[in-house]
């Protein structure tokens, strides 16, 4: 196994969720599979305007309501 | 008479009011009937019959003496037991629970209370509502009334076997992820997954605060047209709940479809089964006859929706539950654990990235795909009925695909909060499979009109074992 990343200080930097119990293998999966996550919202952040807030969601529905 | 099993819930209200039948009579149909069903499918996970035939015998002696009061006096029916009721402590489908009875109903339970409806049982579901098979490692897995080796659909699996098989004509459950759809699918009956916002979730069972939305599952869409009139609309005690005007949804359901356009994401569509492809096909056929005019459209990119609403969903449902994962991780099921513990990971700047572009991504949606367009179309299952054994993945490797192949066409959507009717597809005497059609923000009564028509063409069906 490897050894921990040493922080600039010089002790441990503890794992991401290193209070889960999990096996390395899961742990593993689930850093794989965020990782593509993580790829998606860098590109969609990019095209994201400084203004975008997450209140523009719910402003949305209510502008664009359609009833009968 | 009509048996029962087969009238919607407001002609049973109907009959009742009348005195056709009494409430008590209906009520201990509907219990036979879903212990028939549970016996099946494990749909149950606890059956009120004593305090329900109580209820009954009141709701009779109310409709005698002229006080019977609400749209559904005296109907039996049953939810997904994820609600608060007062003095009553939920299952939530876990191990892991509250013990604390809770002090008071849910908002939507007590909308259901006040339309005068009674309820049996308390629903199978997934455990807390996170996972869209039916699977359920704590209390054991559902079974489809069609085909038991068949998967439910989930979460709401329990409401989705009950209502198939005419144990009820209704009842509710939740979607964050496809959770009211994939059962309506999977079991070949209705569902409403509203606007999000339009149902109050005070008192509901949080997975995804952002994502999720309280609908309800029916064979017939007239009874989706009449619950969401009565359960919509603001609520003190949920902010997110909309107060914009509830519309006479029963009222609008002869409204005309002729002319209206529908849209189809081919380049999405393809990613489907050939089998589903064609289900699709045969279903926007019966549109065309109603008079829906098909144009193609292009959502945007659907594996970018699908990757935002993980990163809004995951971190928030490992919020939810952070105390319990900390504490007592080996109480919850090998599927829940495993995916609760991604959302642990993913890092703060992409979950806020994903909750400040969804106005974006709205709006994108709004303009370029409904362009010219008044509803859009999709499957909501990529491929036919899988069986129970062929997607028993556990917390195992193969758990992102499978679960991402089963979601593949209804998570999105939940990122974008449109509202969202299922319908079933002609089943030709096979297994069902159903469709989705997304309306604009608070359509839901054009949906509603549409899916009326619809099943004109294709009358709700009652599941039984195909031999």
């Amino acid at each position: 196994m490897a050894p921990p990343a040493q922080s600039p200080a010089g002790s441990p930097t503890p794992d991401v969720a290193a209070y889960l119990d999990m096996t390395p293998e899961r742990r593993a999966a689930a850093k794989a599979h965020v990782a593509v996550l993580s790829n998606t919202a860098g590109k969609v952040a990019l095209e994201l305007p400084l203004s975008a807030d997450v209140d523009d969601f719910r402003r949305v529905l209510v502008a664009e309501a359609k009833q009968p | 008479m009509t048996k029962l099993a087969e009238l919607s819930a407001r002609s049973l209200a109907k009959a009742i009011r009348d005195k056709k039948v009494s409430s008590v009579e209906a009520t201990q149909t509907a219990i036979a009937e879903l212990k028939a069903c549970h016996e099946l499918t494990n749909c149950i996970i606890t059956l009120e019959a004593d305090e329900a035939l109580a209820a009954a015998k009141a709701a009779d002696s109310a409709i005698a003496a002229g006080t019977a009061k609400g749209a559904l006096a005296g109907v039996p029916l049953a939810h997904k037991d994820m609600f608060d009721r007062r003095g009553k402590v939920s299952s939530w489908g876990a191990r892991i629970r509250s013990e604390q009875p809770a002090a008071e109903d849910a908002t939507a339970i007590a909308r259901f209370k006040a339309a005068g409806a009674l309820q049996i049982a308390a629903l199978h579901l997934t455990e807390f509502a996170f996972g869209p098979t039916g699977h359920n490692y704590v209390l054991g897995h559902a079974r489809n009334p069609w085909d038991p080796t068949r998967i439910t659909g989930g979460s709401s699996a329990g409401t989705g076997c009950a209502v198939a098989y005419g144990a009820i004509a209704a009842g509710m459950g939740s979607d964050t992820g496809g959770s009211l759809r994939l059962p309506a699918a999977a079991c070949g009956i209705a569902s409403i997954k509203p606007t999000w916002g339009r149902v109050s979730r005070a008192g509901a069972m949080p997975l995804a605060a952002a994502l999720d939305t309280i609908g309800v599952l029916a064979r017939h869409v007239e009874d989706l047209a009449l619950t969401l009139g009565f359960l919509a609309g603001p609520d003190g005690r949920d902010p997110a709940a909309s107060s914009l005007p509830v519309p006479d949804y029963v009222a609008h359901l002869g409204d005309p479809v002729k002319g209206l356009r529908v849209g189809v994401d081919e380049a999405v569509v393809r990613d489907a089964h050939p089998d589903v492809q064609r289900m699709l096909e045969e279903v926007l056929a019966i549109l065309g006859k109603l008079g829906l005019q098909r144009s193609s459209c292009r959502f945007p990119d659907w594996q970018t929706l699908d990757q935002l609403v993980q990163l809004v969903q995951m971190p928030d449902a490992a919020a939810a539950h952070n105390a319990h994962m900390r504490t007592r991780a080996q109480d919850f099921g090998p599927q829940v654990r495993a995916r609760l513990e991604v959302g642990h990971f993913i890092p703060a700047v992409d979950h806020m990235t994903a909750l400040r572009a969804r106005g974006t991504y709205l709006q994108r949606t709004l303009d370029d795909t409904f362009k010219g367009l008044d509803i859009a179309i999709l499957p909501i299952l990529a491929d036919p009925l899988p069986t129970i054994a062929e997607l028993d993945v556990a917390g195992g490797p193969q758990l992102q695909a499978a679960m991402g192949r089963v979601v593949k066409y209804t998570r999105p959507v939940n990122y974008l909060g449109l509202p969202t009717l299922a319908l079933p597809v002609p089943r030709h005497g096979g297994l069902p499979n159903g469709v989705q059609l997304i309306g604009r923000p608070y359509a839901e009564a054009q949906l509603f009109a549409i899916g009326q028509a619809y099943q004109r063409e294709v009358p709700p069906d009652i599941a039984r074992p195909i031999a």
